[in-house]
């Protein structure tokens, strides 16, 4: 095992060691990740901690920092770095004039209003999504599109925005379900994975299936939270750090409870979405009471149906279906009081009996129905030929019930998990009439849903409630808790180590553990429940004695704010990555980050951390190039960068006046409705729909949208932490020639002229939307040039396309 | 360098960005990565020192030298998503005859979809070709004649039997997403020899992307300089041409006031190769317009031409693959470094319609895609012997796994056999009129010279000139291969 030169120094003779000594002197000390983290004092140079640091090391290299950047750069640098969006014109001149009054109040009240706007979370949640490579699709063969997975997305905006301590937003996502904020669990299966329905039916690619969504799983949480190439400890010890193979199997138990798919999440009492249907619901409720006594009614609830009728007391039920052919995968009786739940289930003794002779093959038994197990592990049932009896279902209780209505489904669990499909199943079953027997033995009929469409028709006053009820379930659809794409939970299996990773070649039995180097052991075993595990593993991670969580955190608010990281390998902190180019502001931010020493600041804020940083000299230099071509790793410069696919988009989008800032929600389609196993088609990716914040496009894996994929945006298949920046000629077609851009570049000219009349003050107009300031006597001219000639909007085509737009300096 | 000091000897030269710029070029982006070249990396788990491509950041694709002088300058592959049955094309089984219709004890209790039938014999009937009497079935007649230019692989086996997983690792190396394509990696490696054309195109089937879609011809995380640029005959690359509203002078005057916003906005930052490499990005996007249209206009290629490769006969989708087949010649004659040919889609039409899946009715359904494939790919190959291309370019004729000796339980369909598969490579470098490796007397099993995917592609590399174990980007903690950390290459069938 490939742990500490310590436990080697232990059994080498002092003959052999003399041919080590130099490579044991490197290994005596543990890699300097993984020892503790030490604050060290600040050097006496600066206000600011941070430039303390990196003035220090300038001095010492002598390498001359560069003046205070423009104003203009500044404020653009400002709001692309915190929100993701280019300043808006009116901005840039406001804070110009307050700026040349008061520099530094000037600044700091745009830093506030920045990290206060609800675009922050926004622009954060973009980038800890590209670290876990989350995606709303699985990838794979059939790449579906997993459901509601947004709702992950939305908590890491909100997470952002709420300045939600980062332990606790680690905690959340490792245990949300235990914290009331189940989507958070949505980070464990942001990777992608093989559906069991096209792994095939040998039962070794089975395994070898789930053996690689575990991988999915540690990669994620090992690289994002821990900078730990755990994968690598897959097969075989790792090749450079002290991880083992038990160590990546330990982990893998931790995990063992998780599996890819949908549940519905578990929200707190204060949480939006839970207090949002408990709105909606009450909503249902009040038009349901205005049908109570018109008889009986139906309600469409997309994945399943609802039979409602008058609640009473029931020793048993019987559904009698008019149709010759049934699938139902689960039926479920309810009564006013939700909190009842599912009388149905055979967990609570309840009886199911149906016609055994039309139950089609074996597996498709009636117990189905009842066994709390939706999808397509299902009931089928058809009459034999040229018989009358169609199929029915008896569910008899072991004491008597109150019921108010049925539920029915077909295949529920494909309704959840996937969407936009045109192959989804529909509902294999139509009329039936329900009865009930009640407590004195007598049978009564409740509903017959002929009878209920005959009432519909006949009855004037139903149209109005059943019309609002339908309207309120679509909204309830979209924002109450729903089961979401955000990993479901299975009966851990005991972890074994797998050697050379194959689930055919199994070992030892492991426990639930993290790393050993790093104190990773959680005293859990087998037996230990999931949700217990990754608690416990939680507070591990997120104790102030693990070295690499505060570490790799506050190096990647460094990336993100500097364009590139202390430590350059950002999701890699082993030594196969690179060592911190100033290893003691790194742990002097680390221990900040947790242990703050500054007056009235929380422990783990991360809108604090980024203030601090966006409030440092070396972030407001200019980014000029210099003579001396010192490393940038010194930071005598802000560093000039590209912005992300998102910033262009976005940026076109509010030149134009035409983005709709809407927090959340759905992500805007750009794609077809497609077959079950066809690829993914751009049907419009430019179209008013579209005009969103590009964080609120649907990721897909490795789908090209056709115009802002091309700008780096990530595949989403392996954990990258940092975008490559490429620069190809597809690039420069599709910011040339798109619908979008030909589009919108029409739009910011329409609203150049509208706000500022034509000629000249279009083209400043212009300027000022795109870029944040005024043209230059010689760019005034020739774009007057093009604007008479052609037109103005090959003026905004040109700078929507320029290098300063695609720039933050 | 002022801190080189403190860095790891792993990533000794990551932070130089002087010289990083000058070596790696692309950006401070994700690249910074690749200047993770310390001489003595000791990432690469081969052991050997990575060879890094010195790439100029205002042209990604100008050519670079391969780590070893060979014949081979450029690649094209010809790519079947399906997986072809090996038994009833390449591979001669006369074992099978005897036990057509039988069961036979070494059929498993499960395959992919399922309990499998009984034995079936090659449903077309093997005749030996050419000089060299190479067995090939009637299958494909046109490509059989031309038995004595390819090098068959006759034991092939892999990861998976499910074809994502297989197209994945058969143009990537690994079966999980992500991972850069082979295309990809050739480019990166070497550039292009054509400077108006992208380094690497995939010409995907008329029928739409394969199962893997993008993967198989992506970028992963190499640059996205180095992915496949898609199109075919028929349709161009995304947004190449000018808006339809738009007329050339229009297009004219956005590119020149363009050029001059650029060119002011340089003079800020003297020297700033990643504006400078933004600028060229330009340029040659203005080239492609041209170049790219020209290169798919076939209308200049003899009658003569379009006849032998099938244009104008045969189904509709054998005339568009045959015109594909066309622009894979041009685009290798034009210098582009990679070119990928599909033969076959993703299989939402069904079993065997859209691509060499035949769980049903292999009978009609593999007739249905020879029939597509075989004139137009063989006329491809000989025409491109016939005009030296063959000198200098290596053919890779390829498809995920193989097919069952035996039937599904249907009765009709062969499941997919992931231990035993036929490919084929022809061109330069490689010996002529041979077979490498055997499956066992019913083709289930791959026996003799075993060759796995990562052999495979470790031996095309070496055909183009390339350490299969030296050409490697770091990528989150490990100097990243396309082939792992396995493959050998096969020398037998180096010319």
């Amino acid at each position: 095992m490939g742990t500490c030169g310590i436990q080697v120094k232990l059994i080498i003779t002092t003959t052999i060691l003399f041919f080590f000594e130099g490579m044991l002197a490197q290994e005596e000390q543990p890699h300097w990740s993984f020892q503790p983290v030490k604050r060290p004092a600040v050097p006496d140079v600066s206000d600011n901690p941070v430039d303390s640091f990196l003035d220090a090391q300038l001095e010492k290299t002598g390498v001359k920092s560069n003046d205070p950047a423009d104003v203009h750069d500044l404020v653009r640098r400002l709001s692309v770095v915190l929100t993701g969006l280019p300043p808006k014109p009116e901005r840039v001149v406001s804070f110009a004039s307050a700026y040349s009054r008061n520099p530094s109040k000037a600044y700091s009240s745009l830093v506030e209003e920045l990290l206060a706007s609800s675009h922050f979370g926004e622009r954060w949640a973009q980038h800890w999504l590209d670290i876990i490579r989350w995606a709303e699709t699985n990838g794979s063969e059939a790449n579906l599109y997993r459901k509601m997975a947004w709702v992950y997305r939305d908590y890491v905006v909100r997470a952002f925005n709420e300045d939600l301590p980062y332990d606790q937003f680690v905690r959340e996502q490792l245990a949300g379900d235990t914290l009331g904020r189940g989507e958070a669990t949505g980070f464990l299966v942001s990777g992608p994975h093989v559906p069991a329905a096209t792994v095939g039916q040998i039962p070794e690619a089975i395994r070898q299936a789930r053996a690689d969504r575990m991988d999915e799983i540690i990669q994620t949480v090992a690289s994002s939270l821990l900078g730990l190439t755990m994968n690598c400890a897959r097969c075989h010890d790792h090749k450079f750090d002290p991880v083992s193979i038990d160590d990546y199997y330990s982990m893998a138990a931790v995990f063992q409870d998780i599996e890819f798919g949908s549940r519905s999440p578990e929200f707190g009492p204060d949480h939006p979405r839970r207090k949002r249907g408990e709105a909606l619901l009450q909503r249902i409720t009040d038009e349901r009471k205005k049908l109570r006594g018109t008889g009986p009614w139906q309600e469409d609830w997309g994945g399943y149906r609802e039979v409602h009728f008058g609640a009473a007391k029931f020793k048993a039920i019987r559904v009698n279906f008019k149709t010759p052919y049934v699938g139902i995968d689960e039926l479920e009786l309810f009564g006013p009081d939700l909190k009842q739940g599912n009388v149905a289930l055979a967990s609570k003794g309840t009886k199911i009996s149906g016609p055994d002779h039309m139950a089609q093959r074996g597996r498709t038994t009636i117990s189905r129905i009842n066994d709390g197990e939706y999808g397509t592990m299902a009931w089928r049932a058809k009459s034999p030929a040229g018989s009358k009896d169609k199929p029915w279902a008896l569910i008899e209780f072991s004491e008597p019930h109150t019921v108010s209505f049925v539920r029915l489904s077909t295949n529920r669990e494909y309704y959840y998990e996937v969407d936009y499909l045109n192959t989804m199943p529909k509902m294999a079953f139509s009329h039936m009439k329900i009865q009930g027997q009640k407590l004195n033995g007598q049978w009564h009929t409740l509903a017959d849903t002929h009878y209920i469409d005959t009432l519909n028709k006949e009855r004037a006053d139903r149209a109005a409630p059943l019309k609002n009820i339908q309207e309120l379930i679509v909204n309830y659809a979209e924002q109450a808790p729903q089961p979401s794409f955000v990993g479901r939970f299975i009966e851990p299996a005991i972890t074994r180590v797998m050697r050379r990773g194959s689930p055919e070649n199994l070992k030892g039995e492991v426990m639930p553990a993290a790393p050993e180097l790093l104190n990773g052991n959680l005293e859990l075993t087998s037996k230990t429940p999931g949700s217990e595990r990754r608690v416990n593993f939680a507070r591990w991670a997120t104790h102030p004695d693990n070295p690499l969580l505060a570490r790799v955190m506050v190096n990647r608010l460094w990336q993100y704010v500097f364009g590139q990281g202390l430590v350059p390998t950002g999701s890699d902190f082993g030594r196969a990555g690179a060592k911190p180019s100033h290893p003691e502001l790194l742990d002097w931010l680390a221990s900040e980050f947790m242990n703050p020493k500054r007056e009235k600041i929380k422990a783990w804020a991360v809108k604090d951390m980024i203030r601090l940083l966006v409030h440092s000299n070396a972030f407001k230099r200019s980014s000029r190039p210099a003579a001396h071509q010192a490393d940038e790793a010194l930071f005598w410069r802000f560093p000039p960068r590209r912005v992300e696919a998102e910033v262009i988009r976005d940026g076109i989008l509010q030149a134009s006046g035409k983005l709709d800032s809407k927090i959340g929600g759905r992500s805007y389609r750009i794609h077809n409705v497609k077959k079950t196993y066809a690829q993914w088609e751009v049907t419009d990716n430019h179209g008013p729909h579209t005009w969103r914040r590009m964080l609120y496009q649907e990721r897909m894996r490795r789908v090209d949208d056709q115009i802002f994929t091309a700008f780096d945006f990530p595949d989403c298949g392996q954990v990258r932490a940092k975008r490559p920046v490429s620069t190809t000629p597809l690039q420069a077609l599709n910011l040339m020639n798109s619908p979008f851009v030909v589009e919108q570049s029409a739009f910011i000219a329409q609203r150049a002229e509208q706000e500022a009349g034509k000629g000249e003050a279009a083209v400043k107009r212009c300027f000022e939307l795109i870029l944040g300031r005024q043209p230059k006597v010689d760019e005034l001219n020739s774009c007057l040039r093009v604007s008479k000639s052609r037109g103005l909007k090959f003026v905004t085509r040109a700078l929507i396309n320029s290098n300063e737009f695609s720039f933050i300096q | 360098m002022s801190n080189t000091g403190c860095i790891s000897p792993i990533g000794r030269g990551l932070l130089d960005r002087r010289s990083f710029m000058r070596t790696a070029g692309l950006s401070m982006g994700g690249l910074g990565l690749a200047s993770l070249l310390a001489e003595d990396d000791p990432t690469n788990f081969s052991g050997k020192t990575p060879i890094r491509p010195q790439i100029d950041a205002d042209n990604p694709y100008a050519p670079r030298p391969s780590h070893f002088n060979v014949p081979a300058k450029q690649v094209l592959v010809i790519y079947c998503p399906g997986a072809v049955s090996h038994i009833d094309t390449f591979d001669h089984k006369p074992a099978l005859e005897k036990q057509h219709g039988k069961k036979a004890d070494y059929i498993p209790k499960v395959t992919f979809e399922g309990p499998p039938g009984n034995v079936a014999k090659a449903f077309w009937e093997f005749k030996p070709r050419g000089k060299t009497g190479k067995m090939a079935s009637d299958l494909l007649p046109n490509m059989a004649q031309l038995v004595d230019e390819f090098c068959f692989f006759h034991a092939l086996h892999t990861e998976t039997a499910a074809h994502p997983q297989g197209e994945n690792f058969f143009n990537t190396g690994f079966t999980m997403e992500g991972f850069p394509s082979f295309g990809a990696w050739v480019t990166y490696a070497l550039g292009s020899e054509n400077s108006d054309l992208p380094g690497f195109v995939a010409i995907n089937d008329p029928r739409g992307l394969a199962r893997s879609g993008k993967n198989n011809f992506g970028s992963g995380f190499l640059p996205a300089s180095f992915q496949g640029t898609s199109f075919t005959a028929k349709n161009l690359p995304d947004n190449l041409k000018r808006p339809e509203k738009f007329n050339a002078v229009d297009d004219q005057a956005t590119v020149d006031l363009l050029k001059q916003l650029n060119d002011s906005h340089l003079e800020q930052f003297p020297g700033d190769a990643n504006l400078a490499a933004r600028i060229a990005s330009y340029e040659l996007a203005g080239k492609m317009q041209t170049s790219v249209p020209e290169v798919m206009d076939l209308s200049k290629e003899p009658e003569s031409i379009h006849r032998e490769y099938g244009t104008e006969s045969g189904s509709d989708l054998r005339k568009e693959y045959a015109k594909n087949c066309i622009l894979a010649r041009r685009l290798v004659e034009k210098g582009v470094r990679v070119v990928q040919l599909f033969n076959g889609s993703d299989p939402s039409g069904g079993n065997g319609i859209t691509n060499w899946d035949s769980h049903e009715n292999i009978f009609k359904t593999h007739a249905m895609q020879a029939e597509i494939m075989d004139q137009p790919t063989a006329a491809l190959i000989r025409d491109m012997k016939r005009r030296g291309l063959l000198d200098h370019t290596l053919v890779v004729w390829a498809t995920e796994f193989g097919r069952m000796p035996f039937l599904q339980g249907n009765g009709t369909g062969r499941d997919h056999n992931p231990d035993a598969f036929t490919c084929f490579m022809a061109g330069a470098g490689v010996k002529a009129g041979t077979s490498y490796g055997a499956s066992d007397e019913f083709g289930f099993k791959a026996v003799d010279n075993r060759t796995s995917v990562y052999d495979f592609n470790a031996t095309i590399l070496h055909l183009m000139g390339l350490d299969h174990e030296r050409l490697s980007y770091y990528h989150n903690g490990l100097e990243r291969r396309l082939t792992n950390v396995h493959g050998h290459v096969v020398k037998e069938v180096l010319a």
